[in-house]
């Protein structure tokens, strides 16, 4: 009796399994998105899919792609592990998937690369074009760089040289100290800002220089704060993140260190929640981004701020990552110019391609697939008139613009040698 | 002695394995199952590894990765140096004897302080020596190239009867190969004295000191040679993925590579082979269907500790009493086993559902979606989906109360009939 | 010499944090003989209970009460967990406790995301006590310090000179003899696991603030707590505090004498190609290797002395 309503009960689950996976609308163009959406930090995949499937909508409500086609992102979770992403590329293959973007890890965005350029040369019907969103390892566009590559985001010399450009016109810094994380990316970090300061900020004077254990090894900074302080430096400039950059401001805010800190990852939205608007404020963080929500430019144009405005509304959070935007809107432009979703053909149509922001200008540079924009350094601030708003809760603090620094100061030289199919 | 029939009974079980995974990637065509399978191969064979520490010697590691790691890093090195005419050309298909050599190395360097005891302090020093290699592959860049790790193109050399080891396929049926090989290798060890005195210092290290063996020289035997087959494993995982990161030296993969032994079950040889297939199958499908894949691991691998600590094949050994004797015994199982397993489903259904549901709730504050769990569209906000799902597990928690005596009560009757039928 | 007294100050401080967090560890062992690898998953149970209980009634309630719920939770998973799992031996124990700490850590995430929470030092205590070459201590650092000192000594003086020291002790070493005096050994250790994790709860509650409260912490802080009962001695309570002082200390001087490697290699006619493959040894300093000496500690001290500097057995 009991057991024959249990199973009764299963048999009328199943059908409702199938129905959710038959469920799938055809015909649309679809863009493969490799992002953590478990493991330890999901939040940042999460939020970065919630990004996708706003602007994708976005882009279908008014009209789609290609004269009615719509946009289809198609979440893969790579857990944060590299051979993962491989799999969930080869997943993105079988199903027909010919656009993945990724962006959060950069070992994930090589093995997309490496794996890209192997696949496409052995299977040229079904190759594949990669949009990256976030993954800044100079190489990728440079001595790596691909035709099936896209880089939306400023690579780390990019990042660093509009820092030491901004330090250089500081007139409150002489005296810098520097503390990064001692793995790839700390180190490219470490040796950009050695070159960069010698060029664009000359009479800056370099007091240290450390390398950490990373990944929130260092659980006490204490000992680092006291040598900053022994230094004499007036300004820290570091690329850490995660728990490394949280313990270090948490630990500077506690000593009472008030010198202002340059990094570019200290806006993350993980950041601030680590280590508290208040601490932030106190020490001073200061971050490099294409754009924040209190610069004058922000509400530059009526359709940026109904677009923006609708991402609020959408998932109450405040603007992060504009380039999110960038990317669904231009791969769609790139698409229409195209006349295709042929991969190669898009991919030929992103050379040049130049799309107008609030800030100004995204072009990406032919030769390499790098787009080139200006970006803003902003100083963490709780007298902001709109306060960093996360998942519908305030974090109190918000950014104020230092300064802008443009494209062409930003534009550097590449190597890259671009082979075209 | 009739020829065919032991024959069947020793090798049979070999033979069947071998067509399994000639005809599965015939079964199974799509590129992401290939890969699947592939890395099944690995992990069984990094699993029964692990296993003849774990599981044969008696010791608990927390660091078993390394070995692995290690290899893979050696292997993708060594095939670049090949390709940049460094280093001599060998076969993409002998590579996992040289990752064999390189954890034999480097197990047998530091098996020789590790084993000196076994238990607890085996398993800190592993823990110990795990953070310290973690830590070296990111501080280390011009070796180990930080958190991107190093890549390369097995394609490599001359092509012996057309194998280049482009197309997966190739790679695929390569790992199929070294895993009969590792496997019967693995398994004729623990038919050997050595195997037999594995045991022993695991069961009780004193008496075999008394019967004349050094079981500190045992336990570190057993482990370089474990190590040997993790160093292989690890060569077939980086020829796999043309990639090796320290995610693979690092705890995350020591503690996946527990996961699989423990689960299914450290007692028997066969026990790690259905932990890695199962546990690999998990990992790479379940990710496409909820965030919380690694909260239901978790759960799954406690729930083996408390309840079936010979794991899954445990379980099944279990009934092997009953079917030696008679199959048709197994027969009176059915309904009562049906039964729990019925009861277990729908607490699972239950339990799954409120994870989803709150998940759901931390995970997507700002935008209101629609939420669908078991193809059903529910509007989380509301209270509804809580209670019903709620219900639904306590029905099956008190299902399965009941449900187990009576699943237990059949079985205890089987082997009861079962070894009366022996006695006669 | 002001410098170095300076060091060793901060060495002081911050290793009397560490063995804050090792404190409830080293009770559970001697006591039950259970190495708990789900410690520093306890101590993130109180860092967050102490979030979301101090978000309604403030620090100083959630200060008692976090611990309080940590401890009840430690308890149950004792009674319904680990007792059940005692009898397959010390590796089930170790491997439950370990699996126990996965699935806590997903729980944290299910329940406060996977983003940080902003949990905050007391506005109470949040003020500059005294500065000392240029930095601020806070009053917040010097309660931890006290509350620290004053868990040492309680738990000293709990296990040697009251009478339920004496017997949990006896539990220990002849559960069969204090059953027949009427104890019941079970509920005894499972009062005891559950104190041992409150006490985490304790630490979770005064370090979440200083080390930042987020899922992965139970995971960056569980195998440095392991190293301070180790070395110390498993089951010494003295020797946790001396190992997590020695730890701190160490640590805190690495990064203050900052010394290459490469010197050290240079003095004993070791010349390191600045191209080549091991070129990175070069560049180590002790502070960049100082995350990684106490692991080096836990290896030589397993090998050369497995019992640990104060420790009455091995491991």
């Amino acid at each position: 009796m009991k057991f024959r309503g249990i199973a009764a009960f299963l048999l009328i689950l199943v059908p409702f399994g199938f129905a959710s996976v038959v469920a799938k609308a055809e015909d649309t163009v679809k863009i493969g998105l490799i992002e953590p959406f478990s493991g330890p930090i999901a939040a940042v995949g999460r939020d970065t899919l919630e990004g996708f499937e706003y602007y994708a909508d976005y882009v279908n409500a008014r009209g789609g792609v290609l004269g009615g086609r719509q946009i289809e992102i198609v979440p893969l979770d790579n857990a944060m592990n590299a051979e993962k992403t491989t799999q969930q590329l080869r997943k993105a293959i079988d199903d027909g998937i010919r656009f993945v973007s990724q962006g959060v890890g950069s070992n994930h965005a090589l093995n997309i690369i490496k794996f890209l350029g192997k696949h496409n040369r052995r299977n040229p019907d079904e190759s594949i074009l990669f949009l990256n969103h976030s993954a800044v390892t100079t190489s990728f566009t440079n001595e790596l760089c691909s035709f099936w590559h896209v880089r939306f985001d400023a690579n780390v010399d990019m990042k660093v040289a509009a820092l030491a450009t901004q330090i250089g016109r500081d007139p409150s810094v002489s005296k810098l100290y520097m503390l990064n994380q001692n793995y790839a990316y700390g180190q490219a970090f470490q040796s950009a800002a050695q070159q960069f300061l010698g060029e664009r900020a000359p009479n800056v004077e370099l007091v240290g220089d450390e390398l950490i254990v990373p990944f929130g090894k260092v659980l006490d900074f204490t000992p680092y704060i006291a040598k900053i302080k022994a230094s004499g430096a007036d300004t820290v400039l570091t690329g850490n993140w995660g728990p490394d950059l949280v313990r270090f401001v948490k630990a500077a805010a506690a000593s009472g260190l008030q010198t202002p800190f340059y990094t570019i990852y200290g806006g993350l939205p993980s950041s601030i929640a680590g280590f508290g608007g208040k601490d932030g404020v106190a020490v001073g963080i200061k971050q490099i981004t294409e754009m924040h929500e209190n610069d004058a430019n922000f509400n530059g144009t009526p359709e940026f701020e109904e677009m923006n405005n609708g991402w609020t509304e959408y998932s109450g959070k405040s603007m992060y990552s504009e380039r999110l935007g960038w990317v669904v809107l231009m791969f769609a432009m790139a698409v229409d110019k195209a006349g295709t979703d042929d991969p190669a053909a898009v991919a030929a149509a992103f050379e040049g391609l130049t799309y107008e922001g609030p800030g100004g200008a995204v072009t990406i540079r032919a030769e390499d697939h790098q787009a080139h924009f200006p970006m803003v350094i902003s100083t963490m601030s709780d007298q902001v008139e709109r306060p960093f708003l996360y998942n519908n809760e305030s974090f109190g603090v918000g950014w104020q613009t230092d300064a802008w620094v443009t494209a062409d100061e930003l534009t550097l030289p590449t190597t890259c040698d671009m082979k075209r199919p | 002695m009739t020829a065919p029939g032991t024959f069947v009974a020793r090798y049979g079980i070999w033979i069947f394995g071998a067509v399994l995974l000639l005809i599965m990637p015939h079964v199974f065509t799509s590129s992401f199952a290939l890969n699947l399978m592939s890395q099944m191969g690995v992990l069984i064979i990094f699993s029964l590894a692990y296993n003849m520490l774990l599981g044969q010697g008696g010791m608990l590691s927390f660091g078993h990765a390394i070995y692995f790691g290690l290899a893979g890093y050696f292997t993708i090195h060594y095939l670049n140096f090949v390709y940049d005419d460094i280093a001599p050309y060998i076969p993409v298909s002998l590579f996992p004897l040289l990752g064999g050599c390189v954890g034999l190395f480097f197990g047998t360097l530091v098996g020789y302080v590790s084993t000196r005891r076994a238990g607890t302090t085996f398993a800190m020093i592993s823990l110990g020596f795990g953070e310290m290699v973690t830590a070296l592959t990111l501080i280390l860049v011009a070796i180990f190239n930080g958190e991107d790790g190093i890549q390369t193109d097995r394609v490599v050399g001359p092509e012996p009867l057309g194998i280049s080891y482009g197309p997966n396929i190739e790679v695929y049926y390569l790992i199929a190969v070294w895993v009969l090989v590792a496997a019967a290798a693995m398994y004729a060890l623990t038919k050997t004295p050595f195997g037999r005195m594995s045991n022993a210092v695991r069961d009780n290290p004193e008496r075999t000191e008394f019967i004349g063996y050094n079981s500190q020289r045992i336990r570190w035997l057993a482990f370089a040679l474990s190590s040997f087959f993790a160093g292989l494993a690890g060569s077939l995982h980086a020829i796999n993925f043309e990639h090796v990161g320290f995610e693979q030296v690092s705890a995350l993969t020591s503690g996946l590579v527990l996961f699989m032994a423990y689960i299914g079950g450290v007692g028997h040889f066969a026990g790690p082979v259905i932990g890695a297939v199962l546990i690999t199958f998990l990992n790479g499908t379940l990710t496409t269907y909820t965030e919380a894949w690694q909260l239901y691991l978790g759960v799954l691998f406690v729930a083996v500790i408390m309840f079936f600590p010979g794991g899954l094949a445990g379980l099944i050994i279990m009934h092997q009493p009953i079917w030696r004797i008679d199959t048709r015994l197994l027969a009176p199982l059915t309904v009562p086993y049906l039964l729990f397993i019925g009861a277990l489903l729908v607490s699972l259904i239950g339990f799954i559902g409120l994870v989803e549901l709150l998940i759901y709730k931390t995970s997507r504050l700002g935008a209101a979606h629609d939420l669908t769990i078991f193809g059903i569209t529910m509007d989380p906000s509301g209270v509804v989906p809580w209670i019903s799902f709620a219900i639904v597990m306590a029905v099956g928690v008190y299902a399965i109360r009941k449900a187990f005596p009576v699943a237990a009560g059949a079985w205890n009757t089987a082997i009861d009939q079962a070894r009366a039928r022996a006695a006669q | 010499m002001e410098s170095f007294i300076f060091a060793l100050f901060n060495g002081v401080l911050y290793g009397m944090l560490l063995f804050m967090l090792a404190s409830g560890l080293t009770l559970i062992f001697s006591m039950m003989g259970v190495l708990n690898f789900a410690h520093a998953s306890f101590f993130m149970l109180g860092a967050y209970f102490a979030y979301s209980i101090s978000t309604y009634v403030g620090f100083w309630p959630a200060l008692i009460v976090a611990p309080l719920i940590v401890g009840v939770v430690g308890a149950l998973v004792e009674r319904y967990g680990l007792r059940p799992v005692h009898s397959y031996g010390h590796v089930a124990e170790l491997l439950f406790t370990f699996g126990i700490a996965y699935v806590i850590e997903e729980i944290v995430k299910m329940i406060w995301g996977q983003v940080p929470v902003p949990y905050d030092i007391p506005e109470s205590l949040n003020f500059t006590l005294f500065a000392w070459a240029g930095l601020d201590y806070s009053a917040y650092r010097v309660f931890m310090l006290l509350v620290s000192v004053g868990i040492f000594v309680a738990l000293f003086a709990l296990l040697t000179k009251t009478r339920i020291g004496l017997i949990i002790r006896a539990a220990v070493s002849d559960p069969t003899h204090v059953a027949t005096l009427g104890h019941d050994v079970p509920t005894i250790f499972m009062w005891t696991f559950g104190f041992g994790c409150a006490l985490a709860g304790v630490a979770g509650v005064l370090g979440g603030n200083v080390l930042g409260t987020e899922p992965a912490m139970a995971l960056q802080l569980g195998p440095i707590v392991f190293v301070v009962i180790v070395v110390g001695g498993l089951g010494s309570l003295g020797g946790a505090l001396i190992a997590a002082l020695l730890i701190g200390i160490i640590q805190t001087m690495a990064i203050f004498y900052d010394f290459g490697i490469n010197a050290a290699l240079l003095a004993v006619g070791i010349e390191i190609d600045a191209a080549g493959m091991f070129r990175d040894f070069a560049r180590i300093t002790t502070a960049q290797a100082s995350p990684v000496i106490p692991y080096l500690l836990l290896v030589l001290m397993l090998i050369f002395r497995p019992r640990g500097m104060f420790g009455t057995r091995d491991v």
